[in-house]
């Protein structure tokens, strides 16, 4: 795997123009057993050689199922979780192993807004210190002048800020919400990364929500990195979209490139996932339906994971891991991992496996059967 | 509860003002704090009001001690060997002069369980607040930075639990007598509340290592590490207040069982020593003559120690279902 050499080609921007940089980024969790004396470790691969770049005002969307990793490496990317292997670079500087302090003022160009909005507020702390939490932990504003300045933020994502002294069990879902997005805006930060940040919130709710990050982006210039399950918010807000499965980006492109020309089988599934509106489209749409569940990302399968539920796999597929390069002669910035990708006009969903099922190898530890 | 319910509905409804309330609005934009709202359940509830009403009582005759020995005119450690004992040496009943009847050595009961007050009370709550304190730094500790200072803390936590209390209670005395190096450190007060201290404040930390364990997980902790908070401010501004109410319900309880240990160690005689007076003292030394008729001596005492447990416990049980009415803690 040359991931050095993918993840350039990926970027036709110049290195200026690149806030976020992610090379080879892995990240292991190591499993408790339950065992008194433990033979051998057993790790979770929640993030498996992950390489991307995220240029300075645009959003990039990150998709998957529940449990592919892209909380994890969101996670690792804010440095809440130490890495296991590879290299982040923010803003021109490599931040993967800075000690606590060192990191501490990068705290403030990188912030996240997370999913739960009732869960991420301490239920014990008035709104105007939660809002106010960065400027006291920076010590950069005391007194009147901290509760100045967060009811500026309070406005500016349209809560009422003389709500200043309430707790946030007063509050609504989505004006939790927006309480997180003024907590995170607190010093305009460079990279915000939003954790599914409406797929707790109502639909009405969250078109607010949406709409005011995108507002904000607009006027303070902000770049996103937009975790989220729900494919059509992430074609709405991105520019660019990573798909990841098992641990791995499986495709990323341009938002519409990724929506009219999807190549691996898996993001052709989930696209086809999508609700649409006109139900004479729908019902012309064949939905492709995976066989089986998510393996255990304690033992991945071999070569592509996607394997053990690809209508298109073969052996190939079982024993070498494909590379995320383009594929089909697509543009530079649309990359696919798939050996056989999906050809424009190809319905995946009359394609059958070339292996038999006893031939897929479902966990790396038994390959040397295979 | 349908109080509380009334109560965050009715801000509910203020919270979206429009610009013809918003004037009105303004004076009552501050949010009843969780403190506020248990306090305001606290006092609705008549027993537990009632039993402070006798807490406050038992306070002031701790600290009103003088004035009964004032009334009666009897000192604390005085000894009336002719009109405080019979004709056989037998302490007397109440009468018009010892209004409790006198103990053994003829001293007045009555203003020697006011003075016991003190000692109970003070020892209640000062061994309480160790308990309490110490439990709490090491089980935030415990729990906040996990690993293996959880694994030594929480190992060390089951330990002191299995340890058997009264007979190292008792041992302790024993070897703190005659031991040679550290010469001779009799019971008293300050061991009385070391051993309380030192036993009570593992189940403090278990139940507060729990409770962190929980909090720790949730998106606001994370929310402040990716803000640059440090592993102190998480724990002191972001855990602790979570813990207070929990904690709070728990002091309360802790009270009478920290009253009722102190009687019972001053009851095994390695507590408060005389000439002191204590109420576990007291019992015990009247249980030794009660069979022979001075009933008085035995039942006094007893009823001050019942009245004061039974208030706290009534009390802390009130305090309990206004702070933590969901019944999330099993204290």
């Amino acid at each position: 795997m040359t991931h050095e050499t993918t993840a350039a080609a990926a970027s036709a921007a110049t290195a200026d123009d690149v806030l976020l940089k992610v090379d080879g980024l892995v990240k292991h969790f190591p499993v408790k057993s339950s065992k008194l004396i433990q033979t051998e470790r057993e790790y979770v691969h929640a993030v498996e050689h992950v390489s991307l770049e995220v240029r300075r005002g645009e959003t990039l969307g990150l998709v998957g199922e529940t449990g592919c990793g892209k909380s994890t490496l969101a996670r690792c990317v804010a440095r809440l979780y130490p890495v296991t292997a590879g290299r982040i670079w923010f803003d021109g500087r490599e931040i993967t192993n800075l000690p606590p302090r060192k990191m501490r003022p990068l705290r403030r160009d990188i912030q996240m807004i997370f999913q739960d909005p009732y869960g991420s507020l301490n239920p014990r702390r008035r709104v105007g210190s939660i809002i106010g939490d960065p400027f006291s932990i920076h010590r950069t504003a005391r007194g009147e002048d901290r509760r100045r300045k967060v009811q500026h933020l309070m406005e500016l994502v349209g809560l009422n800020p003389e709500h200043y002294n309430r707790f946030p069990a007063e509050f609504s879902g989505g004006q939790r919400q927006r309480i997180g997005v003024a907590r995170a805006l607190a010093f305009s930060p460079k990279l915000i990364i939003c954790d599914e940040p409406v797929s707790a919130l109502d639909v009405s709710i969250q078109a607010q929500i949406l709409n005011l990050l995108s507002d904000l982006q607009r006027e303070l210039g902000l770049t996103y990195v937009f975790i989220a399950h729900d494919l059509s918010v992430v074609r709405h807000v991105s520019d660019r979209v990573a798909v990841m499965y098992l641990g791995r980006i499986v495709e990323q492109a341009p938002a519409e490139e990724m929506w009219g020309h999807p190549r691996h089988p898996y993001t052709d599934a989930l696209l086809s996932a999508v609700p649409l509106p006109d139900p004479e489209h729908a019902s012309q749409r064949e939905r492709i339906i995976l066989a089986g569940d998510v393996p255990s990302p304690i033992h991945p399968p071999s070569g592509c994971r996607f394997h053990p539920r690809c209508p298109k796999a073969r052996q190939t597929c079982v024993t070498d891991e494909p590379e995320l390069i383009t594929r089909l002669g697509d543009r530079a910035d649309h990359l696919a991992a798939c050996h056989y990708p999906v050809a424009d006009g190809e319905d995946i969903s009359l394609s059958k496996p070339a292996i038999a099922e006893d031939q897929r190898v479902v966990e790396s530890g038994l390959i040397a059967g295979a | 509860m349908t109080y509380d319910i009334q109560a965050v509905g009715e801000s509910q409804d203020a919270a979206e003002p429009t610009d013809v309330t918003a004037a009105v609005a303004q004076k009552q934009i501050e949010g009843k704090s969780p403190w506020v709202l248990a306090l305001r359940r606290l006092r609705r509830d008549r027993a537990a009001m009632i039993c402070l009403g006798v807490i406050i009582l038992i306070v002031a005759c701790a600290v009103g001690a003088p004035i009964f020995a004032e009334i009666t005119g009897h000192g604390n450690m005085q000894q009336f060997p002719n009109i405080g004992r019979d004709a056989a040496g037998q302490p007397v009943g109440p009468n018009g002069t010892f209004w409790l009847g006198t103990d053994t050595l003829g001293r007045d009961l009555l203003v020697r369980i006011a003075y016991g007050a003190r000692i109970s009370l003070f020892v209640g709550v000062v061994a309480t607040a160790v308990t309490v304190v110490g439990g709490t730094i090491i089980g935030l500790a415990a729990g906040y930075f996990g690993g293996a200072v959880d694994s030594i803390l929480a190992r060390f936590m089951d330990w002191l639990l299995a340890v058997p209390f009264l007979l190292f209670a008792i041992s302790l005395f024993s070897v703190a007598v005659v031991h040679p190096i550290f010469g001779i450190i009799g019971p008293g007060l300050p061991i009385v509340i070391i051993v309380l201290g030192f036993f009570g404040w593992a189940s403090v930390g278990r139940l507060v290592r729990g409770q962190v364990l929980s909090i720790k997980e949730k998106e606001y902790i994370e929310a402040a590490r990716a803000l640059g908070a440090g592993p102190w401010r998480i724990m002191l501004v972001d855990i602790l207040p979570n813990l207070l109410a929990p904690l709070i319900v728990y002091s309360t309880l802790l009270i009478p069982a920290t009253i009722v240990g102190e009687a019972t160690l001053s009851f095994l005689g390695v507590g408060v020593q005389p000439p002191t007076a204590d109420w576990g003292q007291m019992i015990s030394d009247a249980s030794t003559i009660f069979l022979y008729g001075p009933w008085w001596y035995l039942l006094f005492p007893s009823i001050a120690l019942l009245i004061t447990t039974l208030a706290f416990n009534i009390f802390g049980d009130g305090v309990r279902d206004a702070f933590d009415p969901r019944g999330d803690l099993y204290v």
